[in-house]
């Protein structure tokens, strides 16, 4: 067993003593294998360095493995650690085996250290560790450089295991190679690693996701998160870990790559407090002053953060809405909204996806404290928006905004550019005239529009559509709320035009940090944008989920119907690749106790069954989904 | 490998037609050029007999012929001053001075490499820095200065070791006693000469180690928990030795010239006090035996070097192999 327990390594520089790591504490059970995440200059490398003894930084804290301290001990006592009681593979830089001497003879060595007079067995063993991680016979005697990344790689790692260590520690294992080199020393390592513990130190999110059992993030010498790798990765409690694995490029998810705003702090620039808090989105004051405390959470996990990670800022409970139907009938009222159950996290982009006339503007309006809702509460900031007063409820709107369905059509036209723009300044009465103005030219400039007098000084009905719809989010950013919620912010303009807009949109959202409910029928447009997504269908949120696994494997029929049916240029639609389509329902439609199904889907639904017309299905959790279909309930 | 033989033999024949050559460009007739000063005492009788024996007074291309022809057979000429042939007079004195040169090489070359491997693994510490102000103030020393200061102290006022010569004349010493006079009489000058290299062989190693100790094998090496001797040696050193050996060989010619400063300094009966008395009597054949021998050594030597170094470094043998265009 690894254990860490408050590490500081320190680099003494010209400027002073500068720590590269500060307080770690890690714990790796026998035979688990520890994943640490972290981008180039977290301190990853140092970390496995200073477990070797092999740091040149000072070093403080107490690194134990197997009850035995490892710090300050002896040079020999080392040598007699490496090699035996533990391994390292280096990161690849270059020549990692010196050139002028065969490679077996290398290889051997860490054996005959051990066993000076046994050179028969040591080559013995040193061909087959070869052998085992896919070296052929001819390469045994081959000098360093002329062996590829690969190759160097695998000699490495049966220069490390021919030890036979208790404890490995890899560090990039993989990283410089190519997709299949890396594949195949992945499969290797999975079967090799065996009973020792392993620590393995990468930036690359997908080799720690494959082997590692528990995973922990390191950012700028901290450690943020730890857990258990998938829950780590599928569901990221601290900003920086979901800002990474955000940035992280994967097969099935369509979102668009955004970096993580602002920029990776150099070793003499750190930021005191958190060292995430210039670049996260929720930081309080607190966090720039004090390093927070690493807490215990539920499900293994651990985090280190003010806010006790990603903050909830926004939520609806059972929220319905109807409206009054002018018409006679059975049903006086159209149920628009029909108990829907919500949450928006900070920093987040929640796309809600539906057909026209499903509930989702009605929703919007709902969270956005525009209509109050006939049942079910909205809290933003944990606080019920609609028991605020009204002095409360004006600020709380400063920091909730709504970007109108056809927002350019929205825009008065009797009011210029600046007047547009500066109106929210002026109902939240924020600052002077000259500051309004100040705001309101940095907002146009957000949005990429002019600044000048004469465009402050135009009217709408001289604007084109995609300028009308930029005027608009400038109008609804110039606040800087938390929470924009955008109702389909494109929809009504041109193919080229939409593309700039939702770009814009996502950057800004990126850039500034506010959390985005982006509602809109098209279901592309939901996954390339949004981190999760939610179905509605008939004022029911039927499907919800992180956009990747619901492009990859959506579960409500509905869902399905919907990708089959998403609009497609290429031919290529998903449709073909085995999604259901919209099909004749497999029983006939029967009348619910209502006189209506219980789910609304049921009489296209090609899965229906007799429950499906009597019971509303629950939502229930799949995986990281949510779905509410009786085949999963 | 055949190239770089034939590399040297085509330098070895530049060099014995420049040795051809030389004195033949001179203004005069040759056989002025070469004998000099000891033409005034040669009888018409002797100079006649020179003149065909080395066939001085036809056309260039037979001269040069003959002067090949009587070089395979050991005949460098006849020195006047010496009274006996060229060849025999060289002979006497090359084993010491192959001997002086010889154990001054070893020792430096060895102690500069230790030297330079402990201060450059110990960059900035220090004995690194020590190390480097003694080599700097060694280094800026003449082999001539030192060898008379040693001699001076160690020879003259401790009488530890003998002043002059390479051994004690008229003794008849045999065996054991002969060996412990004439390695009593190698000591100073042997000593001065390992001073003198001893400088740039070790700041030659110190700073091809401090191009290697930070490279990642050495990490890796050390990583494996590799002792650290076996680090510095045996995977730090293998890679800095090669540029260090060739420059050695490169070197050679300097080692010669110590050795001639040094020779005269001691009186030690080698090829440098030789040739210093030739010069003194314009001897002009020993001179010229004594400069193509040493031009010859020190292509021996540079082609030794380059062997030892493609042996340490297979990159280099790769090289050679590539040059030759083979696998």
């Amino acid at each position: 067993m690894l254990e860490i327990n408050d590490l500081t390594v320190k680099y003494q520089t010209p400027r002073g003593a500068l720590p590269v790591l500060e307080g770690i504490n890690l714990t790796a059970r026998k035979g688990e294998v520890l994943g640490i995440v972290g981008e180039s200059g977290s301190g990853k490398t140092s970390l496995a360095l200073a477990i070797t003894g092999l740091s040149e930084g000072r070093l403080e804290g107490s690194v134990q493995f197997q009850g035995e301290e490892l710090l300050g001990k002896s040079r020999e006592e080392w040598e007699r650690l490496r090699g035996s009681t533990l391994s390292i593979v280096m990161q690849q830089a270059g020549e990692m085996l010196t050139p002028v001497l065969p490679l077996i003879e290398q290889v051997m060595e860490p054996f005959l250290k051990k066993h000076p007079r046994q050179k028969d067995e040591a080559f013995r063993r040193a061909s087959a560790m070869l052998h085992k991680v896919g070296l052929e016979e001819h390469s045994f005697y081959r000098y360093p450089y002329t062996l590829s990344g690969g190759e160097v790689q695998r000699a490495l790692l049966a220069m490390a295991l021919i030890a036979e260590p208790e404890l490995l520690i890899l560090d990039e294992p993989v990283s410089s190679l190519d997709a299949l080199s890396k594949a195949d020393i992945l499969t290797l390592l999975e079967e090799l690693t065996g009973e020792c513990t392993v620590l393995v130190i990468s930036h690359d999110l997908s080799t720690i996701a494959r082997l590692a059992d528990r995973a922990a993030v390191l950012y700028c010498g901290s450690v943020l998160e730890t857990g258990p790798t998938a829950s780590l990765l599928q569901a990221p409690r601290h900003p920086y870990t979901r800002a990474l694995v955000r940035s992280y490029p994967s097969l099935y998810g369509l979102k668009e790559l955004q970096g993580i705003r602002g920029e990776f702090p150099s070793l003499g620039e750190r930021p005191g407090g958190c060292p995430f808090h210039t670049r996260c989105t929720q930081a309080l004051e607190i966090c720039a002053q004090q390093r927070p405390g690493t807490v215990e959470k539920e499900g293994g996990r651990n985090l280190a953060c003010h806010r006790g990670g990603v903050v909830e800022l926004l939520r609806g409970s059972g929220l319905k809405q109807r409206y009054a139907l002018k018409g006679k009938g059975k049903d006086p009222y159209l149920e628009a909204v029909r108990g829907i159950d919500i949450s928006l996290d900070e920093g987040e982009v929640y796309a809600l996806v539906g057909e026209s006339g499903s509930g989702k503007s009605t929703l919007g309006r709902m969270l956005a404290g525009v209509d109050r809702p006939y049942a079910g509460t909205v809290s933003f900031q944990g606080q019920g928006f609609f028991q605020l007063s009204p002095a409360e409820t004006k600020k709380a709107k400063r920091d909730l905004q709504m970007l109108f369905q056809n927002s350019g059509e929205a825009l008065s036209h009797r009011m210029t550019v600046h007047e547009l723009v500066a109106e929210p300044l002026f109902i939240q009465e924020v600052g002077d005239p000259q500051t309004r103005r100040e705001a309101v030219r940095r907002a146009l400039r957000w949005v990429y529009l002019p600044d000048d007098e004469h465009f402050l000084n135009e009217y709408p009905h001289h604007l084109s559509g995609g300028e009308l719809q930029r005027v608009a989010l400038a109008r609804a950013l110039v606040l800087e709320p938390k929470v924009l919620i955008a109702d389909e912010p494109s929809a009504s303009l041109d193919a080229s035009v939409q593309a700039k807009v939702i770009k814009l949109l996502l950057q800004l959202q990126n850039e500034r940090g506010f959390a985005l409910i982006l509602i809109t029928h098209d279901l592309a447009l939901a996954a390339r944008a949004g981190d999760r997504v939610g179905v509605m269908h008939e004022g029911k949120i039927v499907e919800e989920g992180p956009a990747a696994d619901i492009l990859r494997r959506p579960l409500h029929p509905y869902t399905q119907s919907l990708l089959g049916a998403a609009p497609s240029i290429g031919g290529a639609n998903l449709a073909a690749t085995g999604m259901p389509s919209p099909a004749e329902p497999a029983v006939a439609a029967a009348e619910g106790p209502n006189g209506k199904p219980a789910c609304s889907f049921s009489p296209d639904c090609a899965h229906s069954c007799e429950e499906c017309f009597r019971y509303v299905p629950p939502l229930v959790r799949v995986g990281f989904q949510k779905v509410a279909c009786y085949r999963y309930a | 490998m055949n190239k770089r033989l034939l590399d040297y033999l085509l330098a070895l024949l530049i060099i014995l037609t420049l040795n051809f050559m030389l004195p033949r460009l001179m203004p005069g007739e040759p056989i002025t050029a070469i004998y000099g000063d000891a033409l005034v005492e040669m009888t018409p009788e002797m100079k006649s007999h020179l003149l065909e024996r080395y066939g001085l007074d036809r056309p260039l291309g037979e001269q040069f012929a003959v002067y090949m022809g009587n070089l395979f057979q050991g005949d460098l000429g006849y020195s006047y001053y010496f009274r006996a042939p060229v060849a025999q007079v060289i002979s006497g004195a090359l084993p010491w001075t192959l001997l002086l040169a010889g154990t001054s090489l070893l020792f430096s070359t060895f102690l500069g490499i230790v030297w330079g491997v402990e201060a450059g693994w110990r960059r900035g510490r220090k004995f690194d820095r020590a190390s480097l102000v003694t080599a700097m103030l060694l280094n800026g020393v003449p082999g001539f200065v030192l060898g008379i200061l040693l001699l001076l102290f160690l020879g003259f006022y401790l009488q530890w070791f003998p002043l002059s010569g390479g051994a004690s004349p008229y003794l008849g010493q045999e065996g054991i006693a002969r060996a412990a006079d004439i390695l009593r009489h190698l000591f100073l000058p042997a000593l001065t000469l390992t001073l003198v290299q001893l400088p740039r062989n070790f700041l030659l190693m110190r700073s091809s180690l401090l191009g290697v100790k930070e490279r990642p094998y050495v990490m890796t090496a050390r990583g494996k928990g590799l002792r650290e001797r076996v680090v510095r040696y045996r995977h730090a050193v293998r890679g800095a030795l090669p540029p260090v050996v060739t420059r050695v060989g490169m070197s050679a010619g300097l080692l010669f010239t110590g050795v001639f400063f040094v020779e005269v300094v001691f009186a030690y009966p080698g090829l440098g006090h030789l040739f210093y008395l030739a010069l003194q009597h314009h001897d002009y054949p020993t001179v010229h035996g004594c400069l193509l021998l040493i031009t010859v050594c020190v292509l021996l030597f540079n082609f030794a070097a380059d062997l030892f170094s493609i042996k340490l470094d297979p990159r280099l043998r790769e090289n050679a192999r590539q040059l030759l265009g083979r696998t």
